[in-house]
């Protein structure tokens, strides 16, 4: 299932300069652009965000106290969420952070979040929730009003999650321990929204965890893109008429991103992609591929074009 | 965890406590749902909405449902380090608190007991044996506590004069634990 391209000089150069497997820069090159660039902003650490948790403080009071301590930050595209610039100490060893003033999380999760467009009092349904970055920015988005149904089949995780959510002060989430896709088939619930930034290969915090250039295997893009495949089924049929679902991951391969999307509007006739103001074009070619034009409107976000982890969101309408 | 609505004589007990700190205005229409584990003997008490209220019991099985804000025994309510926050953002504080110096904040985060040294106030008329939210300068609840002395004897220099119970530090010393 997975791509590959023929070997050239360039993805031979680049992989040899990055320390990358040679498969992987090869596909790069087919669509990410400035690939350079690209590649040298993978070497850097990432830019690191806050977002405030306005369930227990605000913007303005928790920029104040986390500056007294020594802390700089930078507003970005989205109000709740700081890009630091400078930290005086480790972002998670302040009382404020304990405490649940603010969440350690990357701006590209907050942007899959505002592709929601929650309002209050919906039911929304998070199907691969832990650890709970975006079930707690829907929570506040929410101001604890509707419910959210949050999904996690590993135990550890959903203990983990629960830590969160209580530390961030979340009380209208229900935590369910179980498989996504069979638990939701049981669920008769129809939801106004649906999140599901599904498990993936990860190759867009290579950035993060430099030893996935060589450890990230095509095979893991296929398994992924299995699984999520299931899984995107699954929630769409758990969208009420008129309801959104969010389909993220954390990598740039589009057997993970594109393809799943497209494939769903292919069995689907009453869904739509609605497109975003963040990130850019989704790809409506990969290789010999092709896919649906809609897919313009799916949204990639590159960290060396907007200073995120690397990212893929596609907000879909069910009609 | 099985989920149920708080019997009357459970919700007479978290009326209480709410009440012993102030904050049963706050709570008097908010919506609780008891949760039982160990065949009935242990209960905690978790804050929800009206709609989570009405749903939580017909899901099968739920990990958790909304926040856990303290342990129901059978006639005291201990809150946990959520339910402290919430007492004391919404409720009066004026009774059953103490408030810490910076340093005793930082080392009730490590889940330390709390020395005379490091409290700068406390309620009037605390007892021995008393649960107490306490409090960082920043008046952000950081922890609950127990009393071991009354009154001035709490702030006496050199002696562990509050133990503390739970403390917002426990979310991440407890997370990565199995």
């Amino acid at each position: 299932l997975t791509l590959l391209f023929p070997r050239t000089a360039q993805s031979i150069d680049l992989s040899a300069e990055y320390g990358y497997d040679e498969w992987l820069v090869g596909r790069f090159i087919q669509y990410v652009p400035d690939i350079r660039d690209f590649l040298a902003k993978m070497e850097k650490a990432p830019v690191r965000y806050i977002r405030v948790n306005t369930l227990k403080t605000s913007i303005k009071d928790l920029a104040i106290r986390l500056q007294s301590k020594g802390f700089e930050f930078k507003s970005t595209s989205i109000p709740e969420v700081l890009a630091v610039k400078k930290a005086s100490i480790s972002l998670g060893a302040t009382s404020e952070y304990l405490l649940g003033h603010y969440y350690i999380q990357d701006l590209s999760s907050c942007i899959a979040v505002e592709a929601l467009d929650i309002k209050p009092n919906q039911m929304v349904l998070d199907m691969a929730a832990a650890p709970g970055g975006k079930t707690t920015f829907m929570a506040q988005k929410m101001q604890n009003s509707g419910i959210i149904i949050a999904m996690e089949s590993n135990g550890r995780r959903a203990r983990s999650m629960s830590f969160n959510l209580a530390r961030c002060g979340v009380y209208n989430t229900c935590i369910l321990k179980t498989n996504a896709v069979q638990a939701a088939d049981k669920l008769e619930i129809k939801f106004d929204r649906v999140l599901l930034d599904a498990p993936c290969s990860c190759e867009g915090v290579i950035a993060r965890d430099p030893t996935r250039k060589r450890s990230h295997k095509p095979e893991d893009v296929d398994y992924c893109s299995k699984i999520q495949d299931n899984m995107i089924e699954s929630a769409i049929n758990h969208v009420r008429p008129g309801g959104i679902l969010v389909y993220s991951t954390c990598s740039f391969a589009p057997e993970e991103n594109e393809m799943v999307v497209d494939r769903i509007l292919k069995d689907y006739s009453s869904v739509s992609v609605e497109p975003i103001p963040y990130g850019i074009n989704g790809l409506v070619k990969f290789g010999d591929l092709s896919f649906a034009d809609e897919m313009i409107d799916t949204r990639r976000l590159y960290p060396h074009l907007h200073d995120t982890t690397g990212f893929f969101i596609a907000r879909l309408r069910v009609n | 965890l099985i989920y149920s609505k708080p019997a009357r004589n459970e919700r007479t007990i978290i009326n209480r406590a709410l009440d012993r700190w102030g904050a049963f205005e706050y709570f008097k229409d908010k919506h609780f749902v008891v949760g039982k584990y160990d065949r009935g003997k242990k209960a905690f008490v978790f804050l929800v909405n009206e709609k989570l209220e009405q749903v939580a019991s017909d899901l099968a099985d739920p990990y958790s449902v909304g926040l856990a804000i303290g342990e129901l025994g059978k006639k005291q309510f201990i809150p946990s380090i959520a339910g402290a926050d919430l007492f004391a953002r919404h409720g009066k504080r004026n009774e059953f608190y103490i408030i810490v110096s910076e340093k005793g904040e930082k080392l009730v985060l490590y889940g330390r007991d709390i020395m005379g040294d490091s409290i700068t106030e406390a309620s009037d008329n605390l007892a021995e044996n008393e649960l107490v939210i306490v409090l960082s300068r920043a008046s952000d609840a950081i922890a609950l506590g127990r009393t071991r002395f009354s009154g001035r004897l709490l702030f006496q220099k050199g002696k562990v004069t509050v133990s503390t119970i739970t403390d917002a530090g426990y979310y991440l010393r407890e997370e990565g634990q199995p």
